[in-house]
């Protein structure tokens, strides 16, 4: 056996634990739902519970509720993160010190705490509203529990601590030999910026957009537990339809539906990566 | 190549794995979000009772679901049960609840259609929907004062409304709970109620009825405001006709409810606009009322009362699967909860009413329970309440 050869039969046995776990638990499962979600109450095999969830004027709402949410918030926290993973690569003092230090905190606090904290802080008569009495006389504040607002503000403070991790990361790889000729044949910041550092971490940001997308996209306890009654996010939706209506089907295609959302964002970033593997290689 | 598609591989893996975890994580927080609150406890059940292989005392394995407090409840009950009982054991197993009542009840069926007897689960605790369910599979055990002396201080209408299928072990209604010190006349009926919702805007908030029961209470009761009396135990989808009048009234009421249509998910989430003093007024369960004063969650000026016609309360109720090997042992445990001390740690432990008639409780139980027992209903609408929040969902909340 030539040692190439060889090699492939590593390769393919260190892969295939992996992929019948994957085929176990993700594939199979999301062919079953793809069928289910094709039943009709009878179990015909039908378009109606698509037909439902395009054309339905709450389901409609929902899907358009939840993708603005998304979009939203996965700009926002990208502009946060990179900022800050930005100003954490490039300044040195107190203020990154401490930033470094608790930037991370987010992350241990388990999403029901934190977002009962959120009610607390933001609600009607929260903490936010009684102090803006108190110090400015602010009589009425927008509505944020309840409210879309309220989500992306959730969305936040889940996201942003591992995106700026993630950023902050690849930041550091960028070598400072090469800010540094740069700014000796007189590259201003935003040009040294825009074509070197974001160029050199564009990989990550994409990363970053695509696991932020599907945090976000199918994130439930915030949404359930601070969101509008209507329109819902699809996650809170799909437990309604799933565990109150008790309409399987239905449930099955929101959760396909969402499915593709977050398999749509996987396509390019495969995509993307395929292209720098062959530049590379090439 | 063969690295080049590895890596593919491994990046759909990693994007997918990602999105399953976060799927699941949605998944299990739903599961300990729904009940009231903190229920997220594992069933630690075969602690207080080994399996013997000794065939001395029969044993049978009771499946109940619920939040912390049935399970708390249960906890103190069985033992008093085996002390008082040593020939029967308890095998209890705790589902808790938004993680699978249904599981336990398919597995009954399913169990039956295999010829196998009862599943293994001799004795089953949910809510109406499921002893009609079952009464239509033909999967319950006839009961009577014969095997259990004690059902006979059941409320013998709430037997027949069940066919006798199943002991409501206990009860608890929704009631209306009001800060005592800002309302001072209480509304006593469903229009005063309503008319005191459009005079106080915003003062008033109940929570979205599919997710918990007293929202759902509030929905249902004007809802069949306008149906004749009876239509409360019919569960014909052809009623749903007469609905119309009854979300008419839920639209209009929504201009005047907490932040003009907003209704916070689960019970607790309007207790909670209760106890920070948003809201002035709310339909909560009454044990939930009683336990959270008794703890001090609550202000203690905080009050309830009970409409009339009522809201809707219920019994839980114990069934037993017709092929159960173990009915002898099973029917001693059920004369034993239905005596009055067993009923009186129901009210002790949970705040709940008993499942016997107050006449046979001690008289502090039967003071306690003053306000909120008089005229509660009992409503058994089978599948209907499906419908009721599909159709809340479009038509009250996203109007």
């Amino acid at each position: 056996m030539s040692k190439q050869v060889k090699m492939g039969m590593l390769g393919l046995a260190l892969v295939i634990p992996s992929f019948l776990v994957l085929f176990v638990i993700v594939v199979i499962p999301i062919v079953i739902s793809l069928l289910e979600s094709f039943k009709d109450k009878n179990g015909r095999y039908s378009f109606v519970n698509y037909e439902h969830l395009f054309t339905d004027k709450l389901m409609r709402s929902n899907i358009i509720f939840t993708l603005e949410v998304t979009i939203v918030s996965v700009v926002l926290v990208l502009i946060i993160s990179y900022a800050l993973a930005v100003y954490m690569r490039f300044n040195n003092g107190v203020a990154v010190r401490w930033i470094r230090r608790t930037y991370m905190i987010p992350i241990f606090i388990p999403s029901v705490i934190a977002t009962y904290g959120l009610i607390q802080l933001l609600g009607n008569h929260g903490w936010l509203a009684r102090i803006l009495l108190q110090a400015f006389s602010v009589e009425s504040m927008p509505r944020i529990i309840f409210d879309k607002k309220g989500i992306i503000i959730a969305q936040l403070w889940f996201n942003i601590p591992f995106t700026t991790m993630l950023l902050g990361s690849a930041l550091s790889a960028v070598p400072n030999s090469v800010i540094e000729s740069a700014k000796d044949v007189g590259a201003g910041f935003l040009r040294i910026f825009f074509k070197l550092i974001l160029p050199l971490t564009f990989k990550t940001l994409l990363v970053a957009v695509t696991f932020v997308f599907m945090g976000v996209i199918g994130s439930f306890t915030a949404p359930f537990l601070i969101g509008p009654n209507a329109p819902q996010m699809l996650g809170v939706s799909m437990e309604q339809v799933f565990g109150v209506f008790q309409d399987k089907q239905m449930a099955a295609a929101i959760a396909f539906f969402t499915f593709l959302l977050c398999s749509f964002m996987g396509y390019f970033y495969i995509q993307n990566m395929i292209k720098e593997e062959r530049s590379r290689s090439a | 190549m063969l690295r080049n598609k590895a890596r593919v591989l491994f990046m759909i893996a990693l994007s997918l794995t990602f999105g399953v975890l976060s799927a699941c994580g949605g998944g299990a927080s739903s599961g300990t979000s729904q009940g009231s609150g903190s229920d997220a406890k594992p069933a630690s059940d075969n602690k207080s009772a080994p399996a013997t292989a000794s065939a001395k005392p029969a044993e049978f394995s009771f499946y109940f679901t619920g939040s912390q407090n049935v399970k708390d409840l249960w906890d103190t009950l069985i033992p008093m049960f085996e002390k008082a009982t040593p020939d029967v054991k308890v095998k209890p197993v705790y589902v808790p609840s938004g993680t699978g009542a249904q599981p336990t009840y398919d597995r009954i069926l399913a169990a039956k259609q295999a010829g196998k007897g009862s599943g293994d689960i001799d004795l089953y605790e949910d809510g109406v929907n499921y002893v009609t369910r079952g009464q239509k599979d033909d999967l319950w055990d006839t009961l009577g004062t014969d095997k259990i002396p004690n059902l006979a201080k059941v409320d013998q209408k709430i037997m027949k409304d069940v066919a006798n299928l199943a002991v409501p072990y206990r009860s608890s209604a929704v009631i209306l709970a009001y800060n005592g010190d800002k309302v001072k006349d209480a509304p006593t009926t469903l229009d005063e109620l309503y008319d005191w919702i459009r005079k106080h805007p915003g003062k008033f908030a109940y929570n979205d009825p599919s997710t918990g029961g007293s929202g759902d209470s509030f929905v249902t009761t004007a809802i069949y405001k306008f149906l004749p009396e009876d239509a409360i135990h019919n569960s014909d989808p052809a009623i749903e006709k007469q609905w119309d009048q009854g979300f008419a009234l839920l639209k209009d009421l929504g201009k005047y409810v907490y932040g003009k249509g907003i209704y916070p998910k689960k019970n607790q989430g309007t207790l909670d606009l209760l106890a920070s003093g948003e809201v002035d007024m709310i339909p909560a369960w009454s044990d939930m009322v009683l336990d959270q004063i008794n703890k001090g969650q609550l202000p203690k000026s905080t009050k309830m009362a009970q409409l009339k016609p009522g809201f809707n309360g219920g019994p839980t109720y114990l069934m037993v699967p017709k092929l159960s090997a173990n009915k002898d042992a099973v029917a001693k445990f059920l004369n034993f909860i239905l005596t009055p001390e067993a009923q009186s740690v129901i009210v002790t432990k949970m705040s709940g009413f008993p499942g016997i008639q107050l006449a046979n409780m001690p008289q502090e139980v039967q003071d306690k329970f003053k306000d909120a027992a008089a005229g509660f209903r009992t409503f058994n609408i089978g599948d209907l309440g499906k419908d009721i929040s599909k159709r809340w969902q479009s038509e009250v909340a996203a109007q």
